[in-house]
């Protein structure tokens, strides 16, 4: 491959990739202009490492991890964090099985919160509700969550990003989904959406 | 049907089991196809099981959608381009 041939393959990438660099970008440091830098910067240091990238198959994961490590080692300080969750009740390690143990455990009024009126409630929710929900979260589960479910990565993919092995991933994803319907069960709680029989003042 | 054998004698699984298994249904790495159909079976007997995968689901579906719906900005974008341009 050319120069001119590898800086076309490039360009197309980058192109077909852009929304979700800024989706992830302005997800890690919640500032446009940092987003905007932070991408700029990823695709510059992308360019520079582009003969090394083996399997161009793999080109998204490959850019997300740059973008990632750039985030890590030049935005992260700076990047403002909001208030994140409350997660007293749920160890940070990242024990799948405690996980298993807490979905089981659920009590009864949320099962059939969740289990009766899904469509209704999913209806109810408005994108601000999810993302909201999604900042909330600890880093590391927000980065698998935004890796895995928005850009539709692999486990093996979004373990290449992050740099830790597929089963970190795994429980992860099962971590943050739960932090996720808690943060949703309790802004749906204040907002109104529940209401009536499904609270009866249980909690996940 | 190969062997004769049919869905009845696929192996039952409980609840635990399940909900073990439900993020890797759900996010498409449930590649051993005695497990997905153990899995699949399981949510056929079982509503909890199977109303909780519904609404996994329908969540999975927002959050996917939330994410898709940004838009890279045109000065980004031009920034981008020009960047390229000059490598």
């Amino acid at each position: 491959m050319t120069d001119t041939e590898a800086k076309a393959w490039f360009s197309c990438g980058i192109e077909a990739s852009m929304n979700s660099l800024y989706g992830l970008a302005i997800r890690l440091t919640r500032n446009d202009a940092d987003a905007e830098d932070l991408v700029a910067d990823s695709v510059i240091k992308a360019w520079s490492a582009f003969a090394t990238l083996e399997d161009r198959n793999r080109f998204r994961p490959w850019v997300f991890r740059i973008l990632h490590n750039c985030y890590i080692s030049d935005y992260r300080k700076k990047s403002i964090r909001p208030i994140e969750y409350g997660y007293d009740d749920l160890s940070v390690e990242e024990n799948g099985d405690d996980i298993t143990c807490y979905l089981i455990e659920q009590s009864d009024d949320f099962l059939k919160w969740w289990g009766n009126p899904e469509r209704e409630f999913a209806n109810k929710l408005l994108r601000a509700d999810i993302l909201s929900a999604i900042e909330m979260l600890p880093e590391v589960f927000r980065i698998a969550v935004l890796l895995v479910n928005v850009e539709g990565l692999s486990y093996d993919e979004a373990a290449e990003v992050l740099g830790v092995p597929p089963g970190t991933i795994r429980s992860r994803m099962k971590r943050g989904r739960t932090f996720l319907q808690k943060a949703l069960w309790e802004h749906a709680i204040e907002a109104g959406i529940i209401t009536g029989d499904h609270m009866k003042g249980s909690k996940p | 049907m190969k062997d004769g054998k049919d869905k009845t004698e696929v192996k039952e699984i409980d609840c635990i089991e399940a909900i073990n298994g439900l993020y890797a249904y759900l996010d498409g790495e449930m590649k051993d196809p005695q497990t997905l159909a153990q899995f699949e079976h399981h949510l056929e007997h079982c509503h909890t099981c199977y109303s909780r995968t519904q609404l996994e689901t329908a969540l999975g579906q927002l959050i996917r959608k939330s994410g898709e719906e940004g838009q890279t900005p045109v000065k980004l974008q031009g920034r981008l381009r020009k960047l390229i341009d000059e490598f």
